[in-house]
Formats: C-alpha cells, structure tokens, sequence
C-alpha cells in the first residue's frame, strides 16, 4: 500500500523534528561536561534551545498521532473498498435527503382466511370467511407501544377485537397491557383464529370462553430475572371471554361492576430443555370472580416440542393439551318447569364442567404437516351436552404467506338424536403485509 | 383457592432464585448466528460470556423462538446481531418479550455487525411477488471472509461502545483475529482460484457475496423465488437453463433437503456441493474461520468431482 504525498510531508517533518531533538541532546550533553567553563549567557542560549526542541517534539508527536488516525481511516477505506463488489454498486448518489411520506406509519398487515365445508351435522355446503383481520402495530414513545386488530367474519360481522396498549421499559422485567386484548390465559384460548394449528377452534375452548379471551382490563407480566424461564401473568378484567362480554351487554348491562365483581387471573408458565432438541413447555391458568365466588376456573397447558433443526423429511413435532375446570354460578337461569302452569323456572345454579383437547402436530419437509386432534366439551351451564371430536388435519405452506389446511371432524354429541356425524373443512389462508408470528403463538 | 396457588409459585421462584449461578464474565453477550458468536469469543475473550440463539445447521429464517432465549436476552449485556434482517423471523419477537431496552435496535448494547458492510442485491421494489426479499440487502455476508473482517471490526467497534474499559483489550483481540483470518484469506484465494468463472446454482439466493469474492456465477436457485420453494415448471425451466449455461455446481444449504439438489444435478450432470449459511453447519466445524475453509473445501471437491467425470 503506498502512502499519499500529503503523508510522506508529515514522515519527512517527523524525521526532521527529532534530529533536531537528538542534536540538541548531544549539545546538552556537551554543555553539562563543559559548565565550568562556559559562561551564563551559553547556558541560558541553550536552554532556550532545548525548550524550543521540546516544544516542536510536542507538536510532532501531535502531528504524528494525527497522521495515524489519518492512516487508521485510509486502511478502513482500503478494507472496505477492496470488500465492495465488483459488479453492482449500492453507494446512494448524494441527493437531499427526505423522510419517506409514510416514515411514522405502523406497521399493518391483513389476513384473509377463508374456508369451505360440508357435513352431515350441519346438512349443506358453505363457503365462510373465517377471518378477515386488520392488524396495525407502532412504537408510540420510548416507553409504549400500541397495537390493535380489526375482525370481520362470515359469522360475527365486523368489530373491533383487540385494542391495547403495552409498556416496553419497566423496571423489574414488568410489562403492562391495558385496554381491550386476549387475555393471557393458558395458551391456544388466546391466540386469534388463523394462529391455530387447526382450521377452527377446539369445542372445548369455544364453549369454556365463548372463543377467543376477549377481554377488557389490564395485565401485568414479570420475567424471573434468573436464567431459567419462568413468566408469570396477573391480570384484571371486567370479563374474560368474548361471549361472556357479549352476553352482559345483550343483557342491558352498563360497565360498572363492584370491585369483587371484575375478575383476577393469574397465569405462570415455566420451560424446560430437556436436550438440544426437545423442550417442555408447562403453564397453569387460575381466574375467579370473587364475589360470591361466581366463577372459578383452573386450567393447566403442556406443550413438548421436537425440534431437530434437521433437513430431511421429518422436521419435528408438537404435542400439546389444555385441560379446564369450570365451577360457575348462574342468576337467573331455568332450574325447572312449574308443575302447575308448565312455565319455566327460574333460579340461581352452580355447574360444574370441564373440558380439553390434545393434539399432535408432525412436521414433513418445509412446506408439509400432519396432526390429530382429540377434544371433550360440555356447556358451561344447562344440560352438559358432551361432545367428543376426533380430528385428522394436513396443512400445505405453498409459501411462507399462504396456507391451505384440510380438516375432517369425527363428532359425537351425546343427549341429541342422530347426535353423531362428521365435517370435512378445507381452509385457505393468505396473509398480507407485515405479518409476523408474535412470540405467545409460536 | 389462591393461597395455594401463590404459595406454589413462590416456591419455584424461590427454588429457581436459589439455583441461580452469578456470571464470572464482565459482560453477557447474547449472539444470534454462530458466525458472531464465534467472533465475539474471538475479540473479547475472557472479557465476554456469549450465548448463542440459532445452530449452524439451521435455517436462519426458521429459527424456532425458544423461550429459553428470552431469559438469555433478558440477562444479556449486549445483543450481537449478524444483521440486514437475517434474524427477522425470530429475533423481533423475542426481544418484544425479554423486558432489556439495553438490547432493543435502538438501545446502546445492540451491536450490529453489517454496519460496515456494503450491502449486495438490494431489492429495487418491495413486492412478495418476488419472494421473501430482504429489504436491505442480502444478509448472507458473512459467507464471504473479507466481508467477515468488516464484521469483526464492527464487533470489536461495538464491545468497546458498550465496555469502554475493555476497548484496548478488544482491540488486541481484533488484531489477533484478523492476523488469523487474513493468513487464511490469502491462502483461501490459492484453494478457490480454481471457482473463477465457474457457472452454478443454489437452493436458496444466499451466495452473491462468497461468488463476488471468489468470482464464480450464480446462475438461478432451486427455489422458485426467495422464501418461495421449487414448482415443477420452475424446475423445468431451471434444468433447461444449466443444460444450456452449462452449470456445474449445485450448491445445497445444508438446511434445505438433499434429494432436489441431487435430481437436479443427476438430470444436468452438475455436481452438489454442501455448504453452511452459518458457521458450525457442516461437520468439523464449530467456528468462523474453519466453517469458510469447510464451505470453499466443499466447492472446489464437487468442481473437481464435476471435472473428472
């Protein structure tokens, strides 16, 4: 490498800056030897020159510091033009520089799930769409962050279904979410439709929460600051349960509750690596609504994962299950029919029901996989209505963003004549825009 | 009903609080790839304790999102990233949920080893159309060694930031890696000399840097597009142009499946070579500078392979 012009000026001053350090050290050394003999006016001379060469050695050594980091920034050049391409250049032309006109936009992305499906429970074929969901995401300031989701479906209409605001910069390892949002209960209850490994949700889960957690309230969520995971979740909502909240605002109710009416849950999840490739996932879910002890539900999730990391065909697999106890007191709801005029009854009741799915979900390939599912549900209130499904699935990714999944259910509901029977489901899914798993579906 | 409850999860805490080991390191590094893994525990030495969230094996965009990483962020110092998007698919999330603004992209202990890098294959318009692009640039650098070295100094940039009273140490620890790599580099040149206008194809777009180093052509990949996997038409399509471009080399990811590589270089009579997007894929290798040499080694066998037949 050969240095510029400019850098061999600086080496030739360095150079001559210290011979003239040198010779007025020897003059120095003469003049030490020989101070008998000379007189003060040559002692003061020469140490006026030695300052003077002290002085310009200084400076020198400025210079010199100066033409190394001069040196240093031209082999960075060097370096990186002798890594820069050959064949394309990326360097930007210098031009004003102006903020894109949707630099403070969120990120947005939209999914489309659709689905068609026949059977003989439901006589008939149907074409639906299953989601249709807005998802819009942003930093708002250092310290929060907002996101909110917009769903539209076949069955339900259109509604805002999620709209929050989370921290991001709590001590402690806290983290706050308030506003309306799933709330964090087990692990599939709150994942949204098109999260699910299956085409729609278990029986299970949609009658114990009336489908998803919608709920309206605040969370607060601690990680252990230890090296093994463990998070835990508190939570305070006026309900839990999108049904749930439905219902009391079909009902004419207007928002206000006591405090012992809102209800608390807790939810504590801890992990496992049980080797380089196989990891256990456990969580335990707990809410209640204090008052009169109307509701308490237990729950308990435990996911086991095999994740080879491997190429071949088999890829991993997932075995998951959720299992739930509910005791809940219901007002006003018929406990009988009066013998005398044949008019229903009504009256107070606690039932007791519980309900839960396991399932297994084997990866082919990249683009392929394979499950079954098994589920029990019974009503949250009124006659149990049991119901066992049996359910095969396969899911084909054509690519990353686009998913079809075909489904078929073995029902069998006890109580109901001609209870029995099946439906096939084939999903089609399409996700546009910034779409990205978020951590709790993974 | 809820004493219990809480009672069992102050327990764990206080049974996981009590296993809690304290760190002897200065400072704990969280790396994404093994590539910057294993340069950082080259520049900081003793002075850094670095864990790693992907395996060489693995496919970076597919790396699963364990819940253990998010205690490691969580704990960590400094988070060393290869960058230009490669960690999109895993690392946004987790660090959503670790709770350290330390390491956030915009806090001081995020280190970003493209920083340096002049980026390659910058998508001149964002449609998935195209595939999965990179909106940056490709993120595949560190396949190339003199690119690796601008990562090094990015790192060793970045320790000093984050631990300015290790910023000699991690200076000396630059040096030293560099002496290394730069012997390896020039004794590289001499083993790859003979990929010089060699014609190949990959799985995946991931090679524009390590062909732009070493002077061989990629020609088309397996996959349909980015992200997108192979159609039959495509494939078709893709034969036709080896038999007429003369490709010699299919270049397979080691995290993308054989049997496609090996049909379609039996129907072109080109040669498959495995290499690693990621140090420690391949066999033998667990660092940097030994998974580049395992990844040329690999080539230059299937060219001669490809030659003498």
């Amino acid at each position: 490498m050969r240095f510029p012009n400019q850098m061999n000026g600086r080496a030739r001053r360095v150079l001559r800056c210290m011979v003239k350090f040198l010779a007025a050290a020897a003059i120095l050394g003469v003049a030490s030897r020989a101070t008998a003999t000379k007189s003060d006016d040559e002692l003061a001379h020469v140490k006026a020159e030695l300052e003077k060469t002290q002085s310009e050695l200084g400076a020198t050594r400025e210079q010199l510091d100066a033409t190394r980091a001069a040196l240093e920034k031209l082999a960075d050049k060097v370096d990186r033009i002798e890594s820069g391409s050959t064949t394309t250049a990326s360097i930007a032309p210098s031009a004003p520089r102006i903020a894109p006109v949707n630099a403070d936009n969120p990120a947005i992305s939209f999914v489309v799930d659709t689905a068609f499906s026949t059977g003989n429970l439901d006589p008939g074929y149907n074409f639906s769409l299953q989601s249709g969901e807005l998802f819009i995401s942003a930093p708002i300031d250092p310290f929060l962050r907002g996101y909110a989701s917009l769903n539209g479906s076949s069955d339900e209409g259109f509604g805002l279904e999620e709209a929050a605001l989370v921290t991001t910069s709590l001590p402690w390892n806290l983290t706050v979410k308030g506003g309306r949002f799933m709330s964090d209960v087990g692990r599939m209850p709150h994942w949204h439709n098109e999260q699910l490994p299956f085409v729609n949700r278990p029986e299970s889960i949609e009658r114990m929460f009336g489908g998803e957690t919608i709920s309206e309230g605040a969370e607060v969520t601690w990680l252990a600051p230890i090296d093994h995971y463990v998070r835990v979740t508190a939570g305070l909502y006026n309900a839990i349960g999108a049904e749930n909240s439905e219902e009391l605002l079909d009902d004419g109710f207007e928002g206000r509750r006591s405090f012992n009416e809102l209800t608390w849950l807790v939810h504590p999840s801890t992990y496992f690596d049980l080797s380089d490739t196989v990891n256990l996932e456990v969580g335990g879910t707990w809410f209640t609504v204090n008052s009169d002890s109307t509701r308490n539900l237990f729950g308990a999730d435990v996911t086991l994962r095999h994740q080879p990391g491997t190429s071949g065909l088999y890829q991993g697999l997932v075995v998951g299950s959720e299992w739930y106890w509910n005791s809940e007191r219901f007002d006003e709801i018929e406990v009988g029919v009066d013998a005398d005029t044949g008019e229903p009854l009504f009256g107070t009741q606690r039932f007791e029901r519980n309900g839960g799915y396991a399932y297994a979900e084997a990866f082919l390939g990249r683009q392929y996989s394979v499950g079954v599912r098994g589920d029990y549900a019974e009503n949250i209130a009124g006659p149990s209505g049991r119901q066992r499904t049996l359910s095969a699935f396969a899911t084909w990714l054509p690519s990353e963003f686009q998913r079809l999944r075909l489904q078929g259910d073995a029902i069998a509901q006890d109580g109901i004549e001609g209870g029995d029977g099946y439906q096939i489901t084939l999903q089609w899914t399409g996700f546009l825009g910034s779409h990205a798993h978020g951590f709790s579906a993974r | 009903m809820a004493f219990p409850l809480v009672s069992l999860v102050f327990a764990i805490g206080v049974m996981l609080f009590g296993v809690a080991q304290p760190a002897a390191a200065v400072l704990r590094v969280v790396a994404s790839t093994p590539d910057v893994a294993d340069m950082t525990r080259q520049i900081g030495g003793d002075r850094v304790e670095v864990v790693t969230l992907a395996a060489g094996s693995q496919d970076p965009h597919k790396v699963p999102m364990k819940p253990s990483f998010v205690t490691k962020l969580n704990r960590a110092d400094a988070l060393v990233v290869n960058g230009l998007g490669l960690e999109h698919a895993f690392l946004p999330p987790l660090l959503e949920v670790a709770s350290n603004p330390k390491i956030l992209p915009t806090g001081p202990g995020y280190i970003d080893a493209s920083v340096l890098i002049q980026p390659l294959e910058i998508p001149t318009s964002q449609n998935r159309s195209q595939g999965e692009l990179h909106p940056l640039g490709s993120p595949h650098f560190n396949l190339d060694p003199v690119r690796g070295k601008q990562m090094a100094k990015a790192i060793a940039d970045g320790l000093a930031r984050v631990d300015p009273e290790g910023a000699a140490d991690y200076r000396s620890g630059l040096e030293r890696f560099n002496g290394v790599l730069d012997a390896k580099i020039a004794e590289w040149a001499q083993l790859a000399a003979p990929l010089r206008g060699v014609k190949a194809v990959s799985y995946h777009q991931d090679l524009v840097y390590l062909a732009d180093r070493y002077g061989f052509g990629m020609v088309d990949t397996i996959e349909t597009k980015p992200g997108v996997p192979a159609t039959p038409s495509h494939l078709e399509a893709l034969i036709d142009t080896m038999k007429r471009e003369r490709v010699q080399l299919v270049i397979r990811e080691i995290a993308y499946e054989m049997p496609l590589a090996q049909t379609v270089a039996a129907r072109t009579g080109a040669q498959v070579a495995t290499i690693s997007s990621m140090a420690g894929g391949l066999p033998g290798t667990t660092g940097y500078i030994d998974s580049v040499e395992a990844n040329l080694k690999a080539l230059v066998a299937a060219l001669h392979a490809a030659a003498s037949e």
